[in-house]
Parts: structure tokens; C-alpha cells; sequence
């Protein structure tokens, strides 16, 4: 059985006074021993799954196959769900004890993540007095201590500088070789779905794409076109031009994207004054196209 | 899993935290005694001795100066579910395997511990004010006062549950709470009061709690024992029984 396996899942949000908002539709997924990011913009339903799979949230329909119980599963939210008032060995031992994990277990484990997040040497400070950073690995650990088969990572480095982060994801590096298990991760970083195995698309409640990085960029060819045009009459004879190449331009605001563009000659562009860059693709080229597919022209 | 490890953890965390918020602690010890100060203060020469053992107005309100004490520390107890939930310690609670009755148990264990040592500390004024205390006197005092402070914190994190911000709670709180105490025979005898005001007496909780105790410390006999003890049980059942349904049922975090 996959550490993760949801099915045809429906979320509706009804409000007195307000129209229905779908926020998981048809929505089905499936993830064993890997990391699968979920990326998709505010609103997409990142969080929703999160809390259908945590059992916080009632699916209208559809399955919650795996997993089938709260002892594997750990959550980092987008804050630390950490108690300030309390060290960070005594908040370690709270989700031991809510994990029903003995005493001298809980001791040893959490020395053993705190050495392997490198923060062993504050496991007796208050969460209060640690900098925002380390107080992400601190929850990292607290959400470890369970040893999970599923660890639901949500944003969990919104709000945090570059170093901070880039100590989050080595911390998370070395701690997925030794654990070994599923995570997922809600994200609207593009850098930080890069370092997944898989990446789920997913836009208005819907998945619309799950791959590989790699064959995700793949799919948009060698080459990828992007004008940044500066005004609205710019826009439609530049996607005249690009159809005359057989080419299909997605428009994203007042940018148009064209993949398996290298035998376009962008010296032929038939308006000046606009930005063009021909480069190979890159995820936030496939990450554009496919959530704002509803707005093309 | 037992859910009784869960609820010993959170607990402890209750307790760490109240050592490590002293402020608490002179609040709701320090309110209760000044409010003591003022009311003896202004009404004990018009009033002389009340109730029918002849009680003094300065000793007769002690007991309900420990009730005020356990209230207060009632309301912080089940107020720090809404911080809880801000700060996410209590979805992390939600999510684990841990069951919800130890997350409502725990804070009505640990909040009534800290109220009781609160009160105690009013009650031992009694002494000096010509009532002897006895051990079945304080194991009866200590009772009436769990009673209180297991009912208010369980109808306090029920509230908590459905109040979103700590003022909006503060605000239920003290306008549901502080007419109860009012009018609990905490300040003056209810059984001499005014007729209507006697009905509305009887009909609170609070005021069989107070009378439980007053009669444990032999200040008072004007209440059936039994009545007493069996209402105070009844309620101190009611606010614990509420306060995990709520948390239990809901999946509002």
C-alpha cells in the first residue's frame, strides 16, 4: 500500500451569503518513499489536501485510501506549531507523549534528530529565544520525533531568509537518507518544488500535471520563447507572429511564453521595444503555462 | 493509544508555563484580595455579622474571595486554548493520534491544580479571622472549589472553542461569570436576599458550591448538605462533559 493514495477527492467550501467555493475537485493522488511537491498558487488546495489527509477535513466525496491512521503522519505548518514557553526538548517530549512513544524512546530520538538538524546544542532553550530559523528546524523535529511514514510539509519556509531556508532543506536532506519516508510539500517556490522527485501541478482544485522535474521541463522542448511585452496592443500581433512559426503562445498576464521555440528567429519579431528571451525551459516556464491554462487566449 | 500519556504531557506543559508566567499567578491572587480589601472595607460597619453562626462580613467572604480566585485562574486556563490555537500547538495536538477528551482533560487537571493552590492561599486567612479550619473543613473547601474550577474551565474551553479572539472571550466570559458569582452568596447571604433575587439564587450552580464549602468550614447550615454536594458534583460533571464534547466534535482548527 502507498504511504499516500487519495481518489477522486471533492472539497466544497459553503458559506450562508456566498456562492459554494470548490476547493478540491476530482482531485486523485498517489506517493510512496519519495518527495512529491505540490505547487500550485494561493488558492489552489494545497492546504485543503493537506487537512483531508490529516483528517481535518471531511471530503464531500471520494477516498482516503492510505494513510489510514494518524500515527505515521506528522505535519510542519507554515508556522512553528511549537510552544514558546517551553524548551525544545520539552516540546519534543509533548509530541512524543501525543504519539504514545515511552519516555526513554522520545530521550533518545530526539537527540538523535536534534544532532542530525544541528541543533543539539539547543535543546534545553526556549523555543522563544531561537532565531526564526532555527526555530523551523526545531518543529522539523518535533514533527520527526513520531518517525512518520508520512511527513506533510505545508510552506514550511514561508516567512524565512535564504540562508534560513537553504539550512531548512540540507537539514531536510539529511534527514530523509536516514528516516526514509514519503513527504509531501505544499509550495509556491519554485526553487524548492526543483529539489522533489515528482512535482503535482495543481490549479482550482484540480491536479493538472504530476512528473519529474526533469520531464516536466523536457516537455516544453530545447527552447523556450518568453516576450515581456509593455502594453496590451503589443500583445496581439506578436501572438499572430508566433502562430505564422506553428507555435501554440500562452499568454500570462503581459507575458507570453512559446515552448519548442529554437527555430523561431526572434530577429523576425515584428514589434520593438519588447523583452525577449530564448533560453532552455524551466519549471516555472510549465509551472505558468499550466495554472493559468483557463486564461489563455 | 490510552490517551491518559497524552493527557499527563499536556498537563505538565500547563503547569511549566504557569511557572514561567508569574504575572499569572499575582493576578489572579492579587484581584480577588484587593476586591476583599474594598468590600469588607466599605460595607462591614453596615452590615455587622451576617449569616446565622454569626459569622463576621470579613470572614464570611473569604470563601467566596477563593471562589473569585478559582475563576479567574478558570478563565486564563481555558483562554490559553485560543492561544493555542494561534500559536498551532493545538492543531499539532488535533492531528495526532492523541485523543481529544486528553487535550480537554489536561487543561481542566492542570488549570484546577493551579487554581486550588491559588485559593488555598485566600483560605488560609480564615484562621486569623476566628474560623478554625480542620482537615475535613479544607478537604471540603478544596472539594467545592474543584467543583467550581473543573465546571468553569470545561464551560470556559467550550466557549474558547467558539470565540476566535481573546477579547471577544473576556467579554462572554465576564458577562456570563461575574453575575453568576454576584449572585452566589460570595458577597452576602442569599438566603436573606429579596425574593426574586433568591429565586435567581438558587438557581445557580454557583451558589450550592459556596454553600458546600461554607457548611465544610461550619460557617453555615442554611443549605441542605446533600442538595449541596450533589449540585456543585452535578455542575463540576456539566462543565467537563462540555468542554470535551466541544473540542471533540468540532474540527474548527
Amino acid at each position: 500500500m502507498s504511504a499516500l493514495d487519495v481518489r477522486d477527492l471533492r472539497v466544497v467550501y459553503r458559506r450562508k451569503g456566498e456562492p459554494d467555493r470548490v476547493a478540491l475537485d476530482s482531485f486523485t493522488l498517489k506517493s510512496d518513499n519519495e518527495m512529491l511537491a505540490l505547487l500550485g498558487p494561493n488558492g489552489a488546495g494545497k492546504s485543503t489536501l493537506m487537512g483531508v489527509i490529516a483528517q481535518t477535513i471531511s471530503p464531500e466525496s471520494g477516498e482516503r485510501v492510505s494513510p489510514v491512521s494518524r500515527h505515521g503522519l506528522s505535519i510542519v505548518f507554515q508556522t512553528p506549531a511549537l510552544d514558546q514557553l517551553l524548551t525544545v526538548r520539552e516540546n519534543l517530549q509533548i509530541s512524543g507523549a501525543l504519539h504514545g512513544i515511552p519516555k526513554g524512546e522520545i530521550e533518545s530520538r530526539a537527540v538523535a534528530i536534534c544532532d542530525e538538524l544541528k541543533i543539539s546544542d539547543r535543546l534545553d532553550e526556549q523555543v522563544r529565544h531561537l532565531s526564526g530559523g532555527l526555530a523551523r528546524r526545531a518543529d522539523l523535529a518535533r514533527a520527526l520525533i513520531p518517525h512518520p511514514t508520512l511527513l506533510l510539509l505545508d510552506e514550511p519556509t514561508s516567512g524565512l531568509d535564504i540562508d534560513a531556508r537553504r539550512s531548512f532543506w540540507d537539514s531536510m536532506q539529511r534527514i530523509r537518507e536516514h528516516l526514509g519516508m514519503t513527504v509531501l510539500l505544499a509550495t509556491h517556490l519554485i526553487d524548492e518544488a526543483e529539489r522533489a522527485d515528482r512535482v503535482a501541478m495543481m490549479a482550482q482544485g484540480r491536479c493538472v500535471l504530476v512528473d519529474t522535474p526533469t520531464r516536466i521541463r523536457a516537455s516544453l522542448g530545447e527552447r523556450v520563447l518568453r516576450i515581456h511585452t509593455r502594453n496590451q496592443e503589443q500583445i496581439e500581433p506578436i501572438m499572430h507572429w508566433i502562430r505564422s512559426h506553428d507555435r501554440e503562445p500562452h499568454r500570462i498576464d503581459q507575458t507570453i511564453i512559446v515552448p519548442d521555440a529554437q527555430s523561431i528567429d526572434v530577429r523576425s519579431c515584428p514589434i520593438d521595444g519588447v523583452g525577449l528571451t530564448i533560453a532552455p525551459p524551466t519549471l516555472e516556464d510549465a509551472y505558468s503555462i499550466r495554472t493559468n491554462e483557463g486564461a489563455l487566449i | 493509544m490510552s490517551g491518559f500519556g497524552a493527557m499527563k504531557a499536556l498537563a505538565k506543559r500547563e503547569l511549566i508555563r504557569q511557572t514561567r508566567q508569574p504575572s499569572r499567578i499575582i493576578a489572579s491572587v492579587a484581584t480577588p484580595l484587593m476586591l476583599w480589601v474594598f468590600i469588607v472595607g466599605g460595607f462591614s460597619n453596615a452590615m455587622g455579622d451576617v449569616a446565622d453562626a454569626g459569622t463576621s462580613l470579613t470572614a464570611y467572604t473569604i470563601p467566596g474571595m477563593a471562589s473569585l480566585t478559582v475563576m479567574f485562574a478558570s478563565i486564563f486556563a481555558s483562554i490559553s486554548l485560543i492561544q493555542d490555537r494561534h500559536d498551532g500547538v493545538l492543531r499539532a495536538a488535533l492531528i495526532s493520534p492523541a485523543p481529544k477528551w486528553s487535550i480537554a482533560m489536561s487543561k481542566i487537571g492542570a488549570g484546577s491544580l493551579i487554581a486550588l493552590v491559588q485559593a488555598i492561599i485566600v483560605l488560609l486567612a480564615l484562621p486569623f479571622l476566628g474560623v478554625s479550619l480542620t482537615p475535613v473543613g479544607i478537604l471540603g473547601a478544596i472539594g467545592a472549589l474543584l467543583c467550581i474550577s473543573v465546571a468553569l474551565i470545561g464551560v470556559g474551553l467550550a466557549m474558547a472553542w467558539i470565540v476566535d479572539s481573546t477579547q471577544g472571550f473576556h467579554g462572554v466570559m465576564n458577562a456570563l461569570l461575574m453575575p453568576m458569582w454576584l449572585l452566589s452568596g460570595a458577597v452576602f447571604p442569599v438566603e436573606d436576599a429579596a425574593g426574586w433575587m433568591r429565586v435567581i439564587a438558587l438557581l445557580n450552580p454557583l451558589t450550592w458550591s459556596h454553600a458546600a464549602m461554607r457548611g465544610a468550614l461550619g460557617m453555615s447550615d442554611a443549605f441542605n448538605p446533600f442538595l449541596a454536594w450533589g449540585i456543585s458534583a452535578g455542575f463540576a460533571l456539566f462543565g467537563a462533559a462540555l468542554g470535551i464534547w466541544a473540542i471533540s466534535r468540532s474540527k474548527k482548527p
